[in-house]
């Protein structure tokens, strides 16, 4: 047997361009990740079932868009390939927050990413706010796919 | 009324509560602020002493629901307060309530009636013990009296009522709590069938006499038609009662040889029994020609009112039939010890009137789909079903044929092909069809049952209409098959309940197939062949579907015939097919060798490219492989059992040489000319043909990883063979090196890894076993390790293709972990140890991805499981190591972290992956200790490994905070949670005195309070943990040491209150619990073992505090049965202060009367 036939991961550093990556509908689970009409999605529920009854397998995808909630549904051949988007997280420390509701964050290299927007929601906005007010070291997680970044998850790591 | 409790009623106060109610009432209809409403009615119910205001409502209230609501309160009111009330009040109640009943009987308000019956009947139950007989007897003559008509139809209807609720509430299956013990309500029970039950049937048997005439004459009130159908029902409820009081003649071999018998267990499917009412009934249930009398009014008012096509559904028809088919089910001592005669003629009896409303069963379901009424016919079925439970299948089939020149098996087929028919072309889906058919092949299932057992033959009719049946059922099937070929199947979440309904209905099929072998299995055959016969002529234009389909359900009906279903059990070639061909001697000519052989051919077909395409559509090869799966469990006999048959063959006499031999062929046929073998190299190509080229079919896919290669791998005989095979060896250097079964779903990659893995236990040689598990995931752990290595790990590692590729090698991962046996433990803890370090690498790069943090985890939890006992000390130290890092990496990552996110459902889904990792970090925890249920095999002692216990503290110490109280309201979490702190507790108490304060209080603090509102499993292991942690407290301090006051001191401050030590804590949490919750007395065993200790503990706590709460009763009476209850508590049966077994067991008891004297009184708050 060759070596060729080891396993190894395909990708390159420089593969991150792509921005997604096709798999087999069959493999994509639950709480997995899916592109629905160039919409990066998190599944949350997945049935199959048969076109007539001696045909191929087919899935059926319900998956909500992860920046905008919205609900998407999608069929697909179980065989075939679905395209499954590069969510990226990355966290950063949060530094300032602006009148306008701009944040202010902190890179790993040093630089401020200043592009971001706070979520609209209320309750959410006032924890990060307070937080923030208090004084208390937050860390901001922020996703990424596709293009789109939003602000996904908040970390108190200061000294208590 | 005399002695009715309660003081002078205020008038005007009667007047306001009974508006208030009826305003309550009137809001709660109309949906408006129901919540208040609902506290009005529960003040009525819980208010002290509230009869007179009920009673009052009860009388003048033109509100039904609001008089409804008052008998509740009475009968809540006095259960409760029953301790309190005197003599004369108990009676005086009871006789208001029955009055109560009978002034009102004309009332069109059933349901109040029924209600305040019902209330009457709890409290006569309540009192029953106390009561005098006379007493008891002349409430009972008011009832006799009206139950016979002296006073009209509407009070008898009353009467019976009452009797009926009567009955309910003392049948211990329909009784109402009323805070005793289960003693209380057997003696009741046992008094009731004594003295009394036979009474009431006589009564009811008067009350259907008085008024049948004037019913069958069509001139009965329909007052009289009510109370008439009461009466039946009556009779039917005391039929249904659980008699105890009986004793049965003993089993005589005449009694055997008339065919009579008992198997009761299938008429529990449609909740039904067998009735034993025992001797004493005999007089009035079979020698005054009851039944025959009911069975000639039954008959006779259907003749008379045959011209009204809803007669049959008229309650009057419904309660005379169900009394009908329940006297059917009668058996035991109440026949006399007459060798069965009495009981087979009162079967032949019931059989002959039964039989009118099932036959001829062909134009009777016509007419059922046309409209007419179901329920006699389905009723009829059930008297069927219960003669064929108490007879014999020779029985069974000679009674009909007294009156009919053919049997009652031939009727039963045809009732069942007239049964299947319906189902499959049942557009309406009507329940009344499946229900015919579960019941009638639920008689088949009784009738064959009862062939196999004493191995008797089927007589020669019998066969014939059995054969026939099971002809009429597969070409039905077939047909509907065909018909609904071109159907969508139905989504996968519906799909699995179907299939199992399905295959409980073939396997009954099969069995009648099985019962006439000798026809059946030759029509199957040809089946088959015809349709082989049509694949293999086209030429790819037709179209194929619907032969395909009848290929489909023929070999699911074939599996079910030729096998057996038994999960996880050692399989038998059936009894049936062994027994049922003694004339076949060659092996070529064996009906079951050559369907076997026709369908593997057949299946064979699908290595063939070209062929599959053509015609192995997923559908086909789901039904193939689930096939070979069945009957390689079934007939590759391991070696020495099939060659045991041939040996004892020799030895047994000429007679069954014939019989023997074709067992011998049955038993050794798989095995001979090495198409065994064969047979196992197909099941390993077809396996590798279904994982890789039906790409996505999941169902497939499954039935081939978790059915047919788990099949083969799990018996050692299969697999022994299965290792050694070249195609057994691509599978795995497939599985191990290529890339071809990366294509699989992530739950079916850990099913391969542990079926492959698991072959490695048949290996013989330790060495080629070990060999063979390295080279099957050296690989994948290799890549694991390789890969999170690489020094660009971090840039790639969120890219979806590396993410899939993670998944798999931690789902394969885990599914080798999962096949850890005690000689392949080693190689694989290798394996977890070379990936350790690796995992958390992963842990840290995928901390946002929950799916793979998930995955590990449960890697982890699986490996510890499968490890845990079988390691040395330096094996436990690393892995505990890695545990505890493993938990410190995930705590940094998780803790005070806020999911941010606008849709709410993602949010959910958030919270429900961090659910899954708490419950799995939990279990990690647990399996880490299960190593202490072998502990003492081991020594512990060695020098620098580490103590179990205090690494759980730690590890719990870590996980503690992550579980929020929120998520502690989960049952599954919160029992791992409690179980996990119980078993510590138990174990290590110790311990505990040594864990830091902050430790101590984010463990034990607050979680305890809140885990008493739960289910009562979870209250019970708080107990148990309390129990242990103040069990040592008191043994320490009694050996003179500080236990676990000196560090607690503080601990439990946080309420604002005084700081106390833990142990008074505790002792007041149990005081709050015994006394104001809704305390479940299951507990009470529990609660006191854990109450001893505190009190031990806390002797001076105590008494304050229970003298603080006996002063602020405001009641003189409740104030001092409180005292009295406390000081029992304490001071009653010998208690002394020690925690020994004696003493806990004192205790215990005289917790159980505490509450059961408190209980009641204390609800009131």
């Amino acid at each position: 047997m060759s070596d060729s036939e080891e396993h190894h991961f395909e990708s390159k550093a420089d593969a991150g361009a792509s921005k997604t990556y096709p798999q087999q509908a069959g493999t994509i689970r639950k709480n997995g990740y899916i592109v629905i009409k160039n919409r990066p999605c998190k599944v949350v529920e997945v049935s199959t079932s048969k076109t007539g009854k001696h045909g191929h397998a087919k899935c059926h995808f319900v998956a909500i868009d992860i920046f905008t909630g919205k609900k998407l549904e999608d069929i697909v051949p179980s065989s075939h390939n679905c395209d499954v988007p590069h969510v990226n997280r990355t966290e950063y420390q949060l530094i300032d927050i602006s009148e306008d509701g701009f944040v202010s964050l902190l890179t790993e290299n040093g630089n401020t990413k200043d592009d971001l927007k706070l979520p609209t929601d209320d309750n959410l906005l006032s924890q990060i706010k307070d937080g923030f007010g208090e004084g208390k070291d937050l860390v901001v997680t922020v996703m990424s796919a596709m293009g789109e970044e939003q602000i996904c998850a908040l970390k108190d790591v200061g000294p208590k | 009324m005399q002695g009715f409790p309660g003081g002078a009623p205020d008038p005007q106060q009667l007047q306001a509560t009974m508006l208030a109610l009826e305003q309550a009432w009137s809001l709660i209809q109309v949906h408006m602020n129901p919540s208040e409403a609902e506290k009005v009615i529960s003040s009525l119910h819980s208010s002290l002493m509230p009869y007179q205001t009920c009673r009052f409502i009860l009388e003048t209230s033109h509100v039904p629901n609001a008089r409804f609501q008052a008998a509740g309160a009475i009968g809540d009111a006095a259960i409760r307060e029953w301790g309190i009330l005197s003599d004369d009040n108990k009676k005086s109640l009871i006789v208001y309530c029955l009055n109560y009943v009978m002034e009102h009987a004309s009332s069109p308000e059933g349901y109040v009636q029924a209600k305040v019956s019902a209330m009457a009947a709890r409290l006569l139950k309540r009192g029953w013990v106390e009561f005098l007989d006379q007493e008891k007897s002349a409430i009972f003559f008011e009832v006799e009296q009206s139950i016979r008509g002296i006073h009209g139809p509407n009070r008898q209807f009353a009467a019976i009522n009452f009797l009926e609720a009567l009955v309910s509430e003392f049948s211990p299956g329909t009784a109402s709590a009323m805070g005793l013990p289960r003693e209380f309500h057997e003696q009741c029970q046992w008094s009731l069938e004594v003295k009394f039950l036979k009474d009431f049937y006589c009564w009811a048997q008067a009350a259907v006499f008085n008024t049948a005439g004037s019913i069958l004459n069509e001139n009965g009130s329909i007052d009289e038609a009510k109370a008439c159908s009461a009466a039946f029902c009556l009779m039917f409820h005391i039929l249904s009662w659980n008699f105890k009081h009986n004793v049965e003649h003993a089993d005589s071999e005449a009694k055997i040889n008339s065919g009579l018998r008992s198997d009761a267990i299938n008429l529990k499917k449609f909740e039904r029994s067998l009735v034993k009412p025992g001797s004493m009934w005999s007089d009035i249930l079979i020698s005054s020609e009851h039944t025959t009398w009911v069975l000639n009014f039954y008959t006779t008012a259907r003749q008379k009112y045959s011209y009204d096509p809803l007669w049959s559904d008229s309650s009057i028809a419904t309660s005379c039939r169900q009394l009908i088919v329940q006297l059917c089910s009668l058996a035991g001592s109440v026949f006399p010890n007459d060798n069965g005669d009495a009981h087979i003629k009162h079967l032949m009896h019931i059989l002959c009137a039964a039989v009118l409303w099932i036959e001829p069963p062909d134009v009777i379901a016509s007419s059922i789909r046309n409209g007419a009424s179901e329920s006699e016919f389905l009723d009829g079925c059930h008297a069927l079903l219960s003669i064929a439970s108490l007879t014999t299948s020779s029985l069974f089939d000679n009674l009909l044929k007294s009156i009919r020149h053919y049997g009652t098996i031939n009727l039963l087929s045809a009732l069942t092909s007239e049964a299947v028919k319906s189902f499959l072309d049942n557009q309406n889906e009507e329940t009344w069809v499946s229900d015919a058919l579960d019941i009638s092949l639920e008689i088949w299932n009784v009738i064959l049952g009862d062939f196999d057992a004493d191995k008797s033959p089927m007589s020669v009719d019998g066969a014939i209409a059995a054969s026939n049946l099971f002809k009429i059922i597969v070409e039905s099937h077939l047909k509907a098959a065909a018909d609904s070929a071109f159907e969508d199947t139905d989504h996968a979440k519906y799909f699995h309940v179907s299939v199992s309904k399905r295959d409980e209905q073939l396997a009954l099929y099969a069995q009648i197939a099985r019962s006439a072998a000798d026809t059946t299995i030759p029509f199957l055959a040809q089946l088959f062949s015809e349709r082989f016969a049509c694949l293999s002529q086209t030429n790819g234009e037709n179209d194929l579907t619907q032969t395909l389909e009848e290929l489909y359900w023929l070999l699911l009906i074939t599996s079910h015939v030729l096998t057996d279903s038994g999960e996880g059990e050692t399989l038998l070639i059936p009894e049936a097919l062994q027994a049922g061909f003694p004339n076949v001697v060659e092996v070529a000519q064996h009906p079951v060798v050559t369907l076997s052989w026709s369908i593997m051919n057949f299946s064979r077909r699908c290595l063939d490219p070209g062929i599959r395409a053509r015609y192995f559509s997923p559908r086909l090869m789901e039904a193939v492989v689930w096939f070979l799966a069945r009957w390689i469990a079934t007939y590759l006999v391991p070696l020495d059992v099939s060659r045991g048959h041939v040996s004892r063959a020799e030895f047994d006499n000429a007679d069954n040489h014939g019989l023997q031999h074709s067992r011998k062929v049955l038993n050794s046929f798989a095995w001979e000319n090495n198409q065994g073998e064969l047979v196992l190299d197909f099941v390993v190509l077809i396996s590798m043909v279904a994982l890789t080229t039906y790409q996505g079919e999941n169902e497939l896919q499954t039935l081939t990883c978790q059915k047919l290669l788990a099949t083969v791998v799990r018996r050692k005989h299969t697999c022994t063979f299965i290792v050694q095979l070249d195609s057994w060896h691509d599978l795995t250097r497939a599985f191990a090196r290529g890339r071809s079964l990366f294509s699989l779903s992530g739950r079916l990659q850990r099913s391969l890894a542990e079926t492959l893995a698991c072959a490695a236990s048949c290996i013989k040689d330790p060495e080629a076993s070990a060999q063979y598990l390295r080279d099957l995931m050296g690989p994948v752990a290799g890549c694991l390790v390789e890969n999170a290595s690489r020094s660009d790990f971090k840039s790639v590692a969120q890219q979806a293709d590396v993410i899939f590729m993670v998944c798999c090698l931690l789902e394969r991962l885990r599914g080798a972990a999962r096949a850890t046996q005690p000689h392949t433990q080693k190689v694989l803890f290798e394996m977890g140890h070379t990936v350790m370090n690796s995992l958390l690498t992963l842990l840290e790069v995928y901390k946002n991805q929950s799916a793979i943090i998930n995955m590990i985890l449960r890697f982890v939890v699986d490996f510890v499981d499968g490890q845990a006992v079988f390691l040395d000390a330096n094996e436990k130290s690393v892995l505990v190591n890695f545990c505890l890092q493993l938990l410190q990496i995930y705590s940094s990552h998780n803790i005070w972290k806020v999911m941010l996110s606008l849709s709410s459902s993602l949010r959910s889904e958030s919270q429900a992956e961090k659910y899954k990792d708490l419950c799995a970090l939990l279990r990690l925890l647990t399996n880490i200790c299960s190593k202490d249920l072998v502990g003492f095999l081991s020594d512990s002692s060695i020098e620098g490994s580490q103590d179990i216990g205090e690494v759980i503290y730690v590890g719990l110490d870590i996980v503690t905070p992550l579980i929020s109280l929120d998520l502690l309201k989960y049952p599954k979490l919160s029992r791992d949670y409690f179980a996990l702190v119980s078993h510590l507790l138990e174990v290590y108490p110790e311990k505990v005195a040594n864990l830091n304060k902050d430790a101590f209080a984010r463990i034990i603090g607050t979680r305890f309070i809140l885990s008493m509102l739960q289910d009562s499993d979870i209250v019970e292991r708080c107990l148990t943990a309390i129990n242990a942690l103040a069990s040592y407290h008191f043994k320490e301090r009694l050996g003179g040491r500080g236990g676990l006051n000196s560090q607690l001191m503080e601990s439990e401050g946080s309420n604002g209150k005084l700081q106390e030590s833990i142990s008074s804590h505790f002792l007041r949490l149990m005081l709050q619990l015994l006394l104001f919750n809704d305390f479940r007395m299951e507990l009470a065993g529990s609660a006191a073992d854990a109450f001893l200790p505190l009190l031990l503990c806390e002797h001076e706590l105590y008494q304050r505090l229970v003298q603080e709460f006996v002063e602020k009763q405001q009641n003189p009476t409740v104030k001092s049965r409180l005292a009295m209850a406390f000081h029992n508590l304490t001071n009653s049966n010998n208690l002394s202060s020690s925690l020994d077994r004696p003493n806990r067991r004192r205790f215990r008891k005289n917790l159980r009367t505490f509450l059961r004297d408190v209980a009641g009184f204390m609800q009131i708050e």
